[in-house]
């Protein structure tokens, strides 16, 4: 159904946007940078990878797992670092540099934990190529339909559950106005935790869908994690629908931008396909400083309207 | 009038002392027995990384610039140095020099070569060593120059965020242009220390040591003077520094601009001292993060903190790369290298530091520009007036 | 009702108000007057947990509420409508009264939306809105409104007054006084432009760099020769 490079780019394009998603959602709640998301997408593969291993079957089955270890990952995240440091009312950078602290002692957890599948089990954790585990569906690899799939319904609920419970919308009523909504008698203790248990799963379920179009290695996440800081930068971290398109723009530019390159100028550029990515972040923030979510659509389309009228008169 | 007793105590108790000795005691230990290369090593990697970190504190800690691309600094003077005064004495003497100089297969039969001229010749082995410090300090101040162009416009996380992607682009860069610095395999860089080839370890350590000093009089100097302050006051309050008069835009890029300059001839000097060029050696864990681990340790802000705070840190991962096996042996019995400990340890410092000493090591003092004396003189004689004038 | 003792506090490390003695009874409007920066704001965030306290102690009814997280202090009973933002500008209407009455359960919580939307019936017309779009005077309406949603004992108000025209301001006040003697909710009213808030306060403080400089009935403050004309900037009366 999909040629390969845009099968893979579906795939990769949909693991940022869950990823981006979950840093916006952590960024706007608790003003926190969240530099753990690295770590906490290798472990969600990770999860994958070891069930798939031990008892087999489908590997779609076991992305849940990831995403309920990468909550408790978040989990841990809030109560022992993120909220001592909330309460303090400590700066973005301080916040930021904690969840650096904490990436590097889950980066060390996955390093032993790769040495000791490969002592003990004689597995080998430190390359997988998951996409050798997956199955065609309609021609193409089931990853590139399912993936999406997963990233669009994760999505909806996300909606669902901000717009239509009396929870979500209080977790937004917080992020709007943090103290009114405190005076209201919100528990803003409780809006934080759900944020980093979303945006611990979220971080997750990418990491392990990323897997599938990439070499699995201890320091994949630790790799991508400029791309998805690119991507909520690209949505302008002001609202996680930005933040999740943003992801998605990024991931899909770098795998159907290079491929349009390398035919066009040569093979060569594959080599400085992480640099397509950089340069949209860096094209869009020289325009936009804030993102596509500081660009004023209406205000756009209002003028390209006009511009058409003018044209047509 | 306060005793000598008094005043030598006062200075002994103070944290700084306290932990250099600890240090110094630990370095002693180690050097008797394990022997003195180790003892180099410790200090040559302590020695590079005060003048990134120090260089870090100076953006970060005096002028508020959320540095997350130290690394791009750092590479600017490593690659350029892997790049260029090679082949200019290459042309000079002869040899290849072109496109093909980094191919491994050419570079490996060159660099020899420059060798046997520059173990002959000390002024010509000083000469290059001068010409690649200037050389990468002035690609470090033209990096600088060139982030503090976005630097202007963003706030604070998106410019940590976007310095810390484009660290990882030129390390990319470097790692696939193959002409640079020989792509995926290392190009050598000419040795300026072959001339006293027995005595290498010491001859650079000793020229880190100057180089070091140097660098922590300048930047001391630097943080005191009126500009120091001026930085100091953008980084509390933009808005304040605006109303009197302060150029931001141009207080910023000067900071950016002389800190790139110095983390680039830390990483020229990183480069000399290994011999070798890889450019995928140069990622932002090694040369952001650490120096930020650092940094924080020692306090943000305080000058000697940073020199503190990169000994303890060395010191500390020299200990576990030489004591993983009999400290933590029982790892090995799951098959776990404790290499990976390093991380963990990294990862708690951080982690501790921010929750139980947000101040680090030496936490920055508010100094006053006039000595405390004058100071009292001048509120004394504040006071007698307003006494005298009758309250309205 | 609601009691202040020697308290000192402010934002951080910074100490905005010093020595606060203040007694507010119930069914009671009680009015702290002041000049810009006299510290008034902080003292409405020291009663919800929003400013830090260093000394002293708050209490509603004898309970202590020193160093409780502002929700647990809305729970208890106390309003808060701050001057600014005091309404969740991307939430429709529906949405901010539901969260205004955060704490009741759903049978309340409807009955009490319909209860404060006939109080204020020009809100019904906008309640699938964003709050956001609302024109100056319906969002103080909404944010009183939703002070009222949380059933409160107490109500903390905060420069109701500000930007309004002066007959709106007359009405406004009128509504609050007939809060007072209709729902029997005790209020505590910061304003600065003070004349028509010491018209219907009960007792009244005057706050000024931090410090009370004034305590008693809002009418003698009102005809206070020298205060008056210094701090609230009323006109001598004729």
């Amino acid at each position: 159904m999909f040629p390969p490079w845009l099968a893979g780019g579906l795939v990769y394009a949909s693991a940022l946007s869950l990823t981006a998603g979950g840093i916006t959602l952590l960024y706007i709640t608790t003003r926190t940078f969240n530099f753990a998301h690295a770590s906490m997408a290798t472990f969600g593969f990770y999860i994958t990878y070891i069930f798939y291993s031990f008892r087999g079957g489908n590997l779609y089955q076991y992305l849940p797992l990831s995403f309920l270890f990468g909550s408790l990952l978040g989990i841990i995240c809030y109560i022992g670092l993120n909220r001592p440091l909330l309460k303090r009312q400590a700066s973005t950078i301080t916040l930021m540099m904690s969840t650096l602290g904490y990436d590097l002692i889950l980066l060390s957890i996955i390093q032993m934990l790769c040495d000791y599948l490969s002592y003990t089990f004689k597995l080998y954790p430190r390359r997988v190529t998951m996409s050798a585990f997956d199955f065609e569906m309609f021609g193409t690899s089931a990853a590139s339909i399912i993936t999406p799939l997963i990233a669009i319904t994760i999505l909806t609920l996300l909606h669902l559950f901000l717009t239509r419970t009396k929870f979500g919308i209080s977790m937004r009523a917080s992020i709007e106005n943090p103290i009114l909504a405190s005076a209201s008698g919100i528990n803003s203790d409780k809006v934080y935790l759900m944020s980093w248990v979303i945006g611990g799963g979220m971080a997750a379920l990418g990491g392990a869908v990323m897997s599938l179009t990439m070499t699995g290695t201890p320091v994949m996440g630790m790799t991508v994690i400029p791309y998805m800081f690119a991507g909520a930068i690209l949505g302008g971290l002001e609202n996680i629908y930005g933040g999740i398109l943003g992801g998605f723009i990024v991931g899909l530019a770098e795998y159907v931008g290079i491929y349009y390159l390398a035919v066009k100028v040569g093979p060569w550029i594959l080599g400085y396909r992480m640099a397509l990515p950089l340069l949209i972040m860096a094209i869009t923030l020289l325009l936009f400083p804030r993102g596509l979510a500081g660009i004023q659509w209406s205000y756009l389309l209002e003028s390209i309207k006009r511009a058409r009228k003018g044209a047509k008169s | 009038m306060r005793n000598i007793g008094d005043v030598l105590k006062q200075n002994l108790m103070k944290r700084e002392v306290i932990i250099s000795l600890v240090m110094l005691l630990v370095l002693t230990y180690l050097a008797i027995s394990l022997g003195f290369p180790i003892i180099f090593s410790t200090l040559i990697l302590f020695f590079i990384f005060s003048i990134v970190t120090l260089s870090l504190n100076l953006e970060v800690g005096h002028t508020g610039i959320s540095q997350f691309g130290r690394v791009i600094a750092v590479i600017a003077g490593a690659f350029v140095v892997g790049a260029i005064p090679g082949r200019i004495l290459a042309f000079l003497y002869g040899l290849p020099f072109g496109l093909e100089y980094a191919d491994d297969a050419v570079n490996y039969k060159v660099v020899p070569l420059i060798h046997k001229i520059l173990e002959k010749d000390i002024a010509l082995a000083l000469g290059f060593l001068l010409f690649c410090l200037v050389l990468a300090g002035l690609s470090g101040a033209l990096i600088g120059w060139l982030t503090s162009r976005p630097a202007i416009r963003l706030r604070e996380a998106y410019l940590g965020i976007s310095l810390l992607a484009f660290g990882d682009f030129f390390m990319w860069v470097g790692h696939n242009w193959e002409p640079l610095v020989g792509g995926t395999t290392a190009v050598f860089i000419p040795d300026p220390f072959r001339i006293v080839w027995g005595y290498r370890m010491q001859a650079v350590a000793f020229t880190l040591l100057a180089i070091l000093v140097l660098v922590y009089l300048f930047i001391e100097r630097i943080t005191k003077s009126p500009f120091g302050r001026t930085l100091k006051m953008l980084r509390d309050s933009p808005l304040v520094s605006r109303v009197y008069g302060k150029d931001i835009v141009k207080i910023r890029t000067q900071s950016l601009v002389i800190g790139s300059a110095i983390a680039a001839i830390g990483g020229a000097l990183y480069v000399i001292y290994t011999g070798t060029c890889t450019a995928i050696g140069f990622t932002r864990l090694t040369w952001t993060f650490w120096p930020w681990a650092y940094m924080m340790l020692g306090g943000v802000g305080s000058n000697i903190g940073m020199v503190l705070g990169v000994l303890v840190l060395t010191v500390s991962r020299t200990l576990i790369i030489l004591y993983r096996k009999s400290l933590f042996g029982f790892l090995l019995l799951w098959g776990i290298d404790p290499i990976w400990l390093e991380f963990t340890l990294l990862g708690l410092v951080i982690i501790f530091i921010i929750l139980f000493m947000p101040y680090g090591l030496v936490p920055e003092k508010s100094e006053t520009v006039l000595p405390s004396g004058r100071i009292k003189a001048i509120l004394e004689s504040v006071r007698k007036q307003s006494s005298q004038t009758p309250e309205n | 009702m609601l009691n202040i003792k020697n308290l000192y506090s402010g934002y951080l490390k910074l100490k905005i108000l010093f020595d606060i003695n203040l007694e507010v009874p119930t069914r009671e409007i009680t009015v702290i007057v002041g000049p810009n920066g006299a510290g008034k704001t902080a003292l409405l965030n020291s009663i919800m947990g929003i400013a830090t306290v260093f000394a002293g102690e708050i209490t509603l009814d004898g309970i202590q509420l020193k160093n409780a997280p502002p929700y647990k202090v809305a729970q208890l009973g106390i309003s808060y409508v701050p001057q600014m933002e005091n309404v969740f500008a991307e939430l429709t209407l529906r949405e901010n009264l539901m969260m205004a009455g955060y704490m009741l359960n759903r049978e309340e919580l409807k009955n009490k939306t319909d209860q404060v939307l006939d109080m204020f019936p020009i809100l019904k017309g906008f309640i699938h809105r964003k709050a956001g779009t609302l024109s100056g005077g319906e969002r103080r309406m909404l944010a009183i409104a939703m002070g009222l949603m949380r059933k409160p004992k107490v109500m903390l108000l905060d420069e109701l007054s500000t930007d309004l025209a002066p007959l709106i301001t007359k009405r406004v006040m009128e509504g609050i006084a007939r809060l007072r003697d209709e729902l029997g909710i005790t209020i505590l009213l910061v304003e600065q432009m003070a004349k028509r808030a010491l018209e219907i306060g009960d007792k009244a403080y005057l706050l000024v760099s931090g410090e009370i400089k004034y305590s008693g009935r809002a009418s003698d403050l009102l005809h206070h020769p020298e205060l008056s004309k210094l701090y609230l900037g009323v006109k001598e009366v004729e």
